[in-house]
């Protein structure tokens, strides 16, 4: 009776799960718009918990739901583009903004200087990154136009308008900005679990032009692997943040995928302690990093740079020396260095060995070893050291030889925050003892100086120097990569910042 | 029984004041700045002067025994306080993602009691036979293959091969059945082998000998002497399991998208999320000392001898 019982519990529960399973079959991707709605299924790496733009890093999943605008935009080149705004005008550390007439939150409700002054007002209060604002003095001139002034002249405020953080919100609609909110973007929330799912629906009365899907929804899936397993069932229509792995499996469908991948934002690099390494050294290490080799290994992940930012930006315009093994190994014999038995080469019966700092992400650790390997074909030892904490140990003492990091170095379309991050006088990554006065001055100008040509040229200046003096290794640029079934079209795949994904003109052909 | 049950809980207590204390203690010198993590989330760099300023708005310049007794403070009032991460509160963080863990971790418990349960009393009745042999292989097998390989190839069997699945699971049934089956398998292999060894030593016993030799049928000796005395350590292995289950599977939730309470934990451990990382540590306590309390219970119930 009881091995009866047993049996019949365990059927009756097998079975129960299997139903489950089978009867919600065939909701996917492909059979979808049967329903005649164009409902794009997407993947995101990310969950909210509340969508109030203004707090922490909240602005880039809004704007990449479609849900919210600023009023400025970066474009494929890393321009700065108006998008509520209409245009701006500066004036010392003044800058006049007048908005577009047309532009409206998703209520009806005119987006006004007052609204939009709020807005800025709000974000400074949320978020400590834009915590200026709030002490900015704003003038109303008209419904449409205000000044901002700032304590200084400030030349990238339109670069930190064109932020996410900074997206325009009907503030007095928007009751409780963590679920309920009223924005401009081409999209409304339709339903919300924070941590989870969110869906969006056409906003039917946006206010630039007609928006092309009837919605979308994204889906929280952390690991890369069930995004390329919902791809290839056709759960989901694209994703950004492709593995090279599944690069590879979509590339061998094209009938089915388009797969986009540009170099974006994200920059690995390396910093040569110059208190501890001479001259010679450095210059002989950075001639025996291959970073092309380097982009092969990582398998379409990465594109090799010679500097920090994207070489097709006007602020890009740098060069290296190309990989020169000889020339490596002729400086350190040049000062004195000679290859012992085991192939390292030694001065004073001290083997040349150097540390390399790193923290296990970002394929840091994959580098790490990479330029260990690189480096003993020329004779230099290296040892790696690997630390959970990089900010808090090798950054802040500067006990390396050489210290891996990644950052964004493109934060928004300008220069100056990475060059100001890491080559200023006392910046929290100049720890490598990179100190140059004339280029502090270029730093200096550069920070106050508006015209945007003169801006590339210093920056690439900048930079140039840093290179040349070997304090600095840049090594890649983390790719954007992006894969789309055949008829998805406009998620800004082309776009190097990651903040921006479903727009008016995202479509399912 | 009632004193004794009060006793278990009053135990709470020091558990609880001893755990948050060793935890805060253990975060406050792990590397790792919560303030620095919550401002570059993204990779972007930040200045010096607006990193100061989120410590302190943060409360992290106190010194440490104020930062600990600022919260115990708090959740002597029943406030777990707010993320660090996302301002959220912590109870609603935790007791949503503790539903998700509740119900995944006892289909998982469910599903691995019904296969192991029968499964471990017949090998352990077949002992030698080639059932015994092949079912003790599998469950090598079983105990060999990480959770996460499982769910990975249970995910391309069910729901790419066969289409029986989607891959983006729901929080219903349907979602339910791989999470709770990757879960399950690994423990019903070792639950198998477990009962077997359970099982076995009751047959083996001299009191099995004379129940035979009084002509005791092996169906009535099974069920009512072996059964019945395997038990107290049956409870016990699935007493730890199921601890063990309720703090959640972060791999596996990861995989299956599941919300529950073990990647809430691994994201809030990242991100350096004391409050979080604190809340969920007295609700571990509280579920380990409940159910070890429940498992003493059950032994009470079993075998009354050992009451006193």
């Amino acid at each position: 009776m009881k091995k009866k019982l047993f049996g019949i519990l365990s059927i009756v529960t097998l079975t129960i799960f299997a139903f489950s399973g089978c009867k919600n079959r065939g909701t996917t991707a492909e059979n979808r718009n049967e329903t005649g709605k164009k409902i794009l299924k997407c993947s995101e790496s990310f969950a909210l918990e509340t969508l109030n733009p203004h707090q922490d890093y909240q602005g880039w999943y809004t704007s990449i739901y479609g849900l919210t605008e600023a009023l400025f935009i970066m474009n494929d080149q890393s321009s700065v583009e108006p998008m509520l705004a209409e245009s701006a005008k500066a004036d010392g550390n003044i800058w006049t903004i007048k908005l577009k007439e047309a532009a409206s939150f998703s209520n009806g409700n005119t987006v006004t200087s007052d609204m939009v002054i709020r807005n800025l007002q709000n974000a400074g209060k949320t978020n400590s990154r834009f915590a200026y604002l709030k002490d900015c003095s704003y003038q109303i001139l008209d419904d449409k136009t205000f000044t901002i002034e700032t304590s200084e002249v400030y030349p990238t405020l339109l670069n930190d308008l064109a932020s996410p953080e900074l997206a325009i919100v009907d503030l007095d609609n928007s009751k409780d900005m963590g679920s309920q909110l009223v924005a401009t973007g081409p999209f409304v929330v339709s339903s919300f679990e924070p941590g989870g799912t969110i869906k969006v629906k056409r906003n039917s009365s946006y206010w630039n032009g007609e928006v092309k899907l009837d919605g979308a929804e994204f889906y929280y899936m952390p690991e890369p692997d069930t995004s390329l397993m919902a791809m290839q069932n056709g759960e989901i229509d694209c994703y950004t943040g492709v593995t090279a792995d599944a690069a590879e499996i979509f590339k061998n469908d094209p009938d089915t995928y388009k797969l986009v991948s540009i170099p974006a934002t994200r920059l690995q690099f390396y910093i040569l302690n110059k208190n501890r390494l001479d001259d010679s050294v450095r210059k002989a290490i950075n001639l025996t990093i291959d970073t092309k080799a380097i982009e092969t290994y990582l398998n379409g992940t990465v594109t090799s740079t010679d500097g920090p930012f994207d070489s097709s930006a006007p602020y890009g315009k740098v060069t290296k020396e190309p990989v020169d093994i000889e020339a490596a190994k002729a400086l350190l014999e040049k000062d004195g260095y000679s290859l012992n038995a085991d192939g390292y080469y030694e001065k004073d019966g001290q083997v040349l060995t150097i540390n390399i700092a790193y923290y296990a992400a970002r394929s840091l650790d994959t580098l790490a070893t990479l330029m260990q390997e690189q480096l003993k074909t020329i004779g230099i030892k290296g040892t790696l050291t690997c630390e959970v904490d990089p900010d808090e140990t090798y950054i802040a003492t500067g006990d390396f030889d050489i210290a891996l990091y990644c950052m964004i170095a493109d934060k928004a379309g300008d220069p100056y925050y990475f060059i100001s991050c890491t080559l200023a006088k006392g910046a929290p990554y100049n720890c490598g003892g990179f100190s140059n006065e004339k280029t502090q001055k270029l730093i200096d100008e550069l920070k106050v100086t508006s015209n945007n040509d003169r801006r590339a040229e210093l920056a690439n200046e900048i930079v140039q120097t840093a290179i040349d003096e070997d304090a600095f290794g840049y090594v890649a640029l983390f790719n954007k990569t992006t894969v789309m079934r055949n008829n998805v079209v406009n998620v800004f795949e082309n776009c190097p910042f990651d903040f921006y994904f479903l727009n008016a003109n995202t479509d399912m052909n | 029984m009632k004193h004794y049950i009060t006793k278990r809980l009053l135990l709470l207590i020091p558990i609880i004041l001893g755990l948050t204390f060793l935890t805060f203690a253990l975060l406050y010198i792990t590397p790792g700045d919560p303030a620095k993590k919550k401002l570059s989330a993204q990779g972007i760099a930040v200045t010096n002067e607006v990193l100061e300023k989120t410590r302190q708005e943060m409360g992290l310049n106190q010194p440490f025994m104020k930062q600990y007794l600022d919260w115990f403070g708090k959740f002597l009032k029943g406030d777990l306080g707010n993320s660090f991460k996302d301002g959220t509160s912590v109870a609603d963080k935790l007791s949503k993602g503790m539903r998700y863990t509740f119900i995944l971790s006892f289909s998982a418990f469910f599903l691995a009691i019904t296969i192991s349960i029968p499964l471990g009393i017949y090998t352990a009745v077949k002992q030698n036979r080639f059932v015994d042999y092949f079912i003790r292989f599998l469950c090598f097998i079983g105990n060999a293959v990480p959770n996460f390989l499982l769910a990975v190839l249970f995910i391309y069997f069910f729901c790419i091969y066969i289409k029986v699945f989607p891959v983006v699971a729901k929080g219903n049934m349907q979602g339910l059945f791989l999470p709770a089956l990757s879960l399950a398998l690994p423990l019903v292999s070792r639950f198998i082998r477990q009962i077997r060894a359970a099982v076995l030593e009751q047959l083996n016993a001299e009191y099995i000998t004379g129940a035979r030799a009084r002509g005791n049928r092996e169906t009535y000796i099974l069920f009512r002497d072996v059964l019945h005395n395997a038990l107290i350590s049956i409870i016990s292995i699935f007493g730890f399991s199921i601890g063990t289950l309720l703090g959640g599977s972060v791999v596996i939730e990861s995989i299956f998208m599941w919300p529950g309470v073990g990647k809430l934990m691994m994201d809030s451990i990242n991100a350096r999320d004391y409050p979080v990382i604190q809340g969920f540590v007295i609700i571990s306590a509280m579920i380990y000392v409940v159910v070890n309390l429940l498992i003493d219970l059950c032994y009470q119930l079993i075998d009354p001898r050992g009451e006193e």
